[in-house]
């Protein structure tokens, strides 16, 4: 009769749901911690990333001297209206000219837009026009009249500079292209900074950056700190994103149900009918192995000697065998019956059968063919 | 809990829906959800493996090499049970049959058969049933396990049976039953009867033929009821492999042609197989028991890595035996062996019994001492022949102790065996 092997699923469920309670407390937990603790946003400019690409070091600047800092990755804080406030763009993402348009018409007192694309300085900064020229790294005096820069006084600047309309003050540039330029467009000011690399925890400490960035960012208490991202809107209106993303959006569903399906077929495949059946085996040895090992032994310490003794002896044997020789007759009656019977020299028939153990390999070679002929010849006269 | 490849095709077709249709989140968690709802109403619908019922029955005992069938019957009280059964046997018991397919409605019965052709000696074990049942969507379903012990037992082949007939010719010849045997030794008085032309006039019964009519003649036969005691060596020296199996196989089938015939001879049996310790042990069954107790015996014994230990060996066979009788020792000729265990300990029994030292040689030492082409083969060739060498020296050094030695090569070791019993008998040693 049989029996059933494993446990039913009453008896699983009582034997797993205590682990299965406390692993879920422990994610729950883990996922309570992460949600609390964690950094709203992330990534280069980010006002909660603290590396060197991040800008934590400007956020908490900002906050001491009283400005309320609200990061966020949400396309709508930037475009919902917010009269008295400002909004500082960090660079990156892919925003469609109808989301800048929705920025540029939310009513912000104030945009600051750090290393903007073409497309946003078209729509929100109307004039301005990437000079596609970039500043090497340099300690650099403002040269302008906007006061914010002025206070400031030298600053580390580096990376794109833009030529501004006569109507914008321009600063800290070679002369020709500035990458600080202020902007005045019906009641909103428009800060374009170009050099991505002074506000960042790295350089904020070196010359007047620090001055540079609370002049020009914190005007106002409220200061919305939008990251973009790659909004997925930007096909639709039939407008072209800043560089192409490099997966299309919808991809990223069907990957998720490939993913599903290649699990589904993993469950499938990996189900074994019944485990494995287990076997002692047998030891394989070969009744030879010793015999072919000695054979190694041999050739490895060139034991020529042994071996022509071997073949010597088993060659004696035989002759003796066919001749009828008693077995301890000794060698020069051997070698007479021996030569008698064949009819070889006996001098010859005494140095292949008593004689030195040959000195080469070849000479081993010519012995146990000699041997060898000796043998069949006795065996078919 | 399986899945079947229905629910993988359906997954499948879950990644075009997300693709062409709906290419948003609620896509794919539509999909999951249809894929895992209906995983999940087909499991909750599917019958129980666990509550089968199963048992066997069939063959218990094969020779090694033919087929065994062992019959499986599934009972199921629960609901319909759809799927697949696996009938799991170690690798060795050499299962024919892929899965079986089942489908069994509720308070039906159906009768599996496996086909098993071992591929090695000895028991094996049946392990556990595994029974797969699928939904009546056939997307998913419950696999569970039953253990139904069972056992077949491979037994030796007796390859050598062949050479039986034309060993009991022989014995016939022996017995006077087609040839009349003269008085002498290993023979004993069989009968009277009455003389017909052509008789040794030698064996006519004068003092009967007084009492009579006719000329009485005395018939002879061969000595019966000795005693013949086989002993295999299972150690380290039986392990070795010769051909395609190892010594002891050899040695098996020698022992059990000579069982067979020396049971039709009238000689009484006996087998010891012994290492360090005593691995099988019949003594003395009843004619017709002999050679079904001896395979048994045998089916579960195989060669152990620890050197034989001939004390033991010699000490249960001179406990065994009273009379003198032939002992038959099956072990390997290596002569330190030999010389360091076996020759310290074997007088007792040479001087009290008839010894045969019976090994397997191997065909191989042969073809290396004789093909002598390169260097690599003529050292091979110088080995052989020393190996050679020291087993004849060990030969002699046994005959010259009373031992008779059969040494041959895999093929011919148990008719060897047998021709030696038989002139023994001849000779009247026993």
């Amino acid at each position: 009769m049989s029996t059933a092997v494993g446990r039913s699923g009453t008896e699983a469920w009582r034997a797993l749901r205590v682990p299965l309670l406390a692993t879920g407390v422990v994610v729950l937990g883990v996922l309570v911690l992460l949600i609390a603790g964690a950094a709203r946003t992330s990534g280069p400019f980010s006002p909660d990333s603290a590396e060197p690409a991040g800008a934590k070091a400007l956020a908490a600047l900002l906050k001491n001297h009283g400005v309320d800092v609200m990061g966020t990755e949400d396309l709508q804080t930037a475009v919902d209206s917010a009269a008295g406030k400002t909004l500082l763009v960090a660079p990156g993402g892919s925003l469609s000219r109808s989301d800048w348009q929705d920025i540029a018409r939310a009513g912000w007192s104030h945009i600051v837009l750090i290393r903007p694309s073409a497309k946003a300085l078209e729509v929100v900064a109307p004039g301005v026009l990437d000079a596609s020229s970039t500043l090497p790294k340099d300690s650099r005096s403002p040269d302008c009249d906007l006061p914010a820069a002025v206070k400031a006084g030298t600053a580390t600047v580096s990376g794109v500079s833009y030529s501004a309309p006569d109507s914008a003050i321009a600063c800290y540039g070679d002369g020709i292209n500035h990458t600080v330029i202020r902007l005045e467009t019906g009641g909103q000011i428009v800060d374009v900074v170009g050099s991505t690399r002074t506000f960042t925890n790295a350089e904020l400490a070196d010359d007047g950056n620090a001055a540079l960035a609370l002049n020009l960012i914190g005007t106002h208490p409220e200061l919305v700190w939008y990251l973009p991202q790659y909004e997925t809107d930007g096909y639709d209106d039939g407008d072209k994103a800043d560089g192409p993303p490099l997966v299309p959006p919808d991809v990223r569903y069907i990957a998720w149900a490939l993913a599903f399906a290649a699990f589904v077929v993993a469950i499938w495949r990996g189900r074994r009918l019944g485990p494995v059946v287990p076997e002692p085996l047998p030891v394989i040895v070969h009744a030879a192995e010793t015999t072919e090992g000695r054979a190694r032994l041999y050739r490895r310490s060139r034991a020529r000697d042994r071996a022509a003794a071997a073949l010597r002896e088993s060659a004696l044997g035989k002759l003796h065998k066919a001749h009828g020789i008693p077995r301890r007759a000794d060698p020069t009656a051997v070698v007479s019956t021996v030569a008698a019977r064949t009819g070889r020299d006996p001098v010859l028939l005494y140095e292949l059968l008593y004689g030195q153990p040959p000195a080469d390999d070849s000479d081993l070679m010519f012995l146990s063919n000699q041997l060898d002929v000796l043998t069949l010849e006795v065996r078919h006269p | 809990m399986v899945l079947t490849g229905r629910a993988g095709v359906l997954a499948g077709l879950g990644v075009l829906f997300v693709a062409l249709a709906m290419p948003r989140w609620a896509g794919v968690g539509l999909v999951v959800a249809v894929v895992l709802l209906v995983c999940l109403v087909d499991l909750l619908l599917a019958g129980s493996p666990r509550r089968l019922q199963l048992s066997r029955e069939g063959d218990t005992a094969v020779r090694l090499g033919q087929p065994a069938v062992v019959t499986l019957l599934v009972a199921n009280p629960g609901r319909r049970v759809k799927g697949l059964l696996r009938d799991a046997w170690p690798p060795s018991a050499g299962v024919q049959d892929p899965p079986h397919k089942l489908d069994l409605p509720n308070g039906e019965r159906r009768r599996l058969t496996t086909h098993l052709v071992p591929t090695r000696r000895g028991d094996r074990h049946a392990d556990r049933v595994t029974v797969r049942s699928i939904g009546p969507l056939g997307f998913a379903g419950r696999q569970g396990s039953h253990k139904v012990p069972w056992t077949v037992r491979a037994l030796p082949p007796f390859n050598s049976r062949k050479h039986l007939p034309s060993r009991l010719a022989r014995l016939r010849e022996l017995d006077g039953r087609t040839a009349l045997m003269v008085r002498g030794q290993g023979t004993e008085f069989d009968s009277l009867r009455d003389y017909v032309p052509g008789d040794d006039v030698r064996s006519i019964d004068w003092r009967a033929t007084a009492r009579r009519n006719t000329v009485v003649l005395r018939t002879w036969r061969p000595e019966r009821d000795r005693q013949v005691a086989i002993v295999i060596d299972s150690g380290r020296m039986s392990a070795g492999r010769v051909g395609d199996a190892p010594r002891l196989d050899h040695a098996m089938d020698a022992a059990l042609l000579l069982a067979a015939l020396a049971t039709r001879a009238g000689d009484r049996v006996s087998l010891l197989a012994c290492d360090s310790e005593v691995r099988a042990d019949v003594r003395r069954p009843a004619p017709q028991d002999v050679l079904p107790s001896f395979v048994n015996a045998l089916a579960n014994v195989d060669a152990q890595l620890v050197q034989t230990d001939f004390r033991v060996v010699v000490s249960q066979v001179l406990e065994r035996l009273g009379q003198r009788s032939l002992v038959v020792l099956l072990t390997g000729l290596d002569p330190a062996v030999i010389e360091e265990s076996l020759l310290p300990v074997i007088g007792p029994l040479l001087r009290r019994h008839v010894v045969v030292l019976a090994s397997v040689a191997d065909p191989r030492l042969t073809e290396m001492e004789s093909t002598r082409s390169d260097m690599i083969e003529i050292y091979g060739a110088a080995s052989a022949a020393r190996t050679r060498l020291d087993r004849e020296r060990v030969t002699a050094v046994l005959t010259r102790a009373g031992a008779t030695v059969v040494d041959e090569n895999p093929d011919q070791i148990a008719p060897a065996l047998a021709d030696t019993y038989l002139s023994l008998k001849k000779a009247g040693r026993l």
